[in-house]
């Protein structure tokens, strides 16, 4: 795999997520704090039980969002390292389905990158799950990532 | 779709400019993909085509994909792509529904 910058990980994965391993791979000397993440699966939906959920993504397009979501961070937040992982597949009642792991100098920055990857991952990384239930199955209620509109027609010169 | 003859165009005559079949990879994703049979399909046009077109061709033969209309952003070579965009040949297109990871 492509070494990104900063070192950082972003994968999506089909075996757990190895959370400990991603936590080591963060923090550094010159660090301070390190806040992570850890999304799993809810035993319920909408009070219903929840048998399973079964991930899947548009892959390529997935890990180039991810990728983007990292640029973002270390743009926006002083943070040192990144790592975002999604696993995808059937996933039982309590297995991560994704970790982020964001290392800094000082916590505030960590906090706040590690809010904004995971908000930003929610509405732009084109990965759904399906959720399994006793009587049948749905697709999870989902946010429409937000999409250009038009084209941009060309200004004429003013 | 056999291929008419090429008329061997002289030096400088006046030929209109042949229009250039477009051959799209067309992806479909969750629901979509449910509803349409397939995670991939590969399309061709004779002529100039936009992702509003092409959704429109699936939208006619699984009449259902219209309610989803909507509720569905499409993307071109992995970036978000309003729907008035043109595809080229070799386009990457797919479908997709409200994202839920996480």
């Amino acid at each position: 795999m492509a070494t990104l910058p900063h070192d950082d990980i972003c994968q999506l994965v089909r075996e757990p997520i190895d959370m400990a391993a991603l936590v080591r791979h963060v923090r550094a000397p010159e660090d301070g704090a390190t806040v992570t993440f850890d999304g799993f699966v809810r035993n319920q939906s909408h009070n219903r039980p929840t048998l399973y959920l079964d991930y899947e993504a548009y892959e390529s397009m997935a890990l180039a969002k991810m990728r983007e979501i990292g640029a973002q961070l270390h743009e926006k937040y002083r943070i040192h390292r990144l790592a975002m992982v999604h696993r995808l597949g059937r996933l039982e009642i309590g297995e991560t389905s994704v970790f982020i792991a964001v290392s800094a100098p000082h916590r505030a920055a960590a906090f706040d990158a590690c809010r904004f990857a995971i908000d930003t991952l929610k509405r732009t990384v084109p990965i759904w799950k399906k959720e399994y239930f006793e009587d049948g199955a749905v697709w999870a209620d989902g946010e429409l990532p937000p999409a250009p509109a038009a084209t941009p027609r060309a200004n004429p010169a003013s | 779709m056999p291929l008419a003859p090429s008329r061997s165009a002289g030096y400088n005559s006046p030929v209109p400019p042949v229009s250039q079949t477009i051959r799209v990879t067309v992806l479909f994703f969750g629901r979509l993909k449910e509803l349409t049979g397939h995670a991939e399909d590969s399309v061709e046009f004779a002529d100039a085509v936009t992702i509003e077109q092409l959704f429109a061709l699936y939208a006619a033969r699984h009449p259902e994909l219209t309610k989803y209309r909507s509720s569905v952003v499409a993307s071109r070579n992995q970036e978000f792509a309003p729907w008035d965009t043109p595809l080229r040949s070799g386009d990457e297109v797919a479908f997709l529904p409200p994202v839920s990871g996480g």
